[in-house]
């Protein structure tokens, strides 16, 4: 289990989308073990054989200040600096992960990085566990196993009740202005069907469509995913970078960074965001450098906000 | 007005346009070429005047419910507007003026007919 499924084409769609779900800190370990500066290459060797580790944490305190992987206990081994504190021999620039993120920017980080595992941090900074491939394929199968369960279990009752749960998702791919906006005008049109005030309509295709064509002009691609139940539409758009350095400009009206060819489209206003966030009642983004974005918006079906 | 009397007065020719859209009643006009502006713009019997080519126009301007769309300066629309159009049943012309003009030329059609 040392590969990750790529938050890619390769992978199928209910699969990210599973992972969408899920954030790191679900499927992360968290009884780590950690060693400090000062220990030995020879204890982190005890450390990983004992307990069947490949990687350990370096901390100064509740903080991550480096790793020492196998590898470098194998270099060591060659070296004959057993002995040597792991001050000098970890890797010292170690990329960390937010607990809070998405399932995918994990993914997306074990295909940009070479490395196995990756250390989670706290808003704090402060390391509350690791992250392996293996954790990531466990979870997958947990969540996907648990989902079949619920369809088993829930499919009679749901025919039952009549509850009609719309759900549909999508892929988009980059600078495909053709296909863009299609999920919106399917949902516009099944909103439409179960008598949707039309001001609600409105706001979530706008949400929708926004959303859309988003990834579509600013990502390397993405899924689209609609679920409207009884009382709200949730549109979630999920692509697999660049990411946005900067949330807050990108939230704020008229900030930028199409090119030439996507504005002489019509688009590029810097009013996407701000507009998906004007017409929801919930309103959630988060994004992460090489990594990905993921916005998720909601429209209650009952209440009108206008 | 009429979508007959608007089509007459910009000097607009169909790209796609069912029977019966000389009728169609246009209350409002929207003129941007902003997409962004165009699915926020609220207005009943609306029509929408651009000089953008792209299909995803169609798209929005059905997304927001409008009534028809009349390109113009006369803007060479590529096929796949018409065919996007035709998809949403959406009413495409294009037509001779500039936008500026257009809105004075609908703006006194709208007063003579008031």
């Amino acid at each position: 289990m040392n590969e990750v499924p790529q938050p890619r084409d390769e992978s199928g769609l209910r699969i990210q989308e599973l992972a969408y779900g899920l954030k790191v800190r679900d499927v992360m370990t968290s009884k780590i073990f950690t060693v400090t500066r000062r220990c030995t290459m020879w204890e982190v060797q005890t450390i990983m054989k004992s307990n069947g580790i490949s990687g350990v944490p370096v901390v100064d305190g509740c903080h991550v200040v480096g790793i020492v992987s196998m590898h470098d206990i194998m270099v060591a081994i060659e070296g004959g600096y057993l002995d040597d504190t792991v001050a000098s021999h970890m890797v010292s620039d170690v990329q960390t992960l937010s607990d809070e993120v998405p399932l995918t920017f994990a993914m997306s980080a074990f295909t940009k990085y070479s490395y196995r595992r990756f250390p989670v941090v706290n808003q704090n900074n402060e390391l509350v566990g690791i992250v392996t491939p293996r954790n990531i394929n466990l979870a997958l199968i947990r969540e996907l196993s648990r989902q079949l369960d619920e369809i088993e279990e829930g499919e009679s009752q749901l025919i039952d009740k009549k509850i009609t749960a719309f759900h549909r998702i999508y892929r988009l791919t980059r600078y495909d202005f053709e296909h863009a906006g299609r999920a919106s005008a399917e949902l516009k049109k099944e909103l439409k069907a179960r008598g949707v005030p039309s001001k609600v309509i409105r706001r979530a295709a706008i949400a929708s469509y926004e959303l859309e064509i988003n990834v579509v002009a600013h990502s390397h691609g993405g899924t689209f995913t609609m679920l409207v139940d009884e009382g709200r539409v949730r549109i979630t758009a999920n692509d697999f970078g660049p990411g946005i350095p900067d949330v807050d400009a990108a939230m704020t009206e008229g900030f930028s960074t199409a090119n030439d060819w996507i504005r002489s489209q019509g688009f590029g206003a810097g009013m996407g965001l701000p507009n998906v966030k004007r017409v929801s009642d919930e309103f959630e983004i988060q994004s992460g450098v090489e990594m990905g974005t993921m916005v998720k918006a909601i429209v209650y079906l009952k209440k009108g906000v206008d | 007005m009429n979508l007959k009397q608007i089509v007459e007065v910009l000097d607009a020719t169909p790209l796609y346009a069912e029977n019966g859209w000389e009728s169609l009643k246009i209350t409002e006009v929207f003129a941007s070429d902003l997409i962004s502006d165009i699915l926020v713009s609220e207005g009943d019997d609306q029509l929408l005047l651009t000089s953008l080519t792209s299909p995803q126009v169609v798209r929005t301007a059905a997304l927001i419910g409008a009534t028809a769309i009349v390109l113009v300066h006369r803007r060479q629309a590529p096929p796949g507007m018409a065919t996007v159009a035709r998809e949403q049943a959406m009413p495409l012309f294009c037509g001779a003026v500039a936008t500026y003009d257009a809105c004075v030329l609908l703006g006194q059609l709208k007063e003579r007919d008031q």
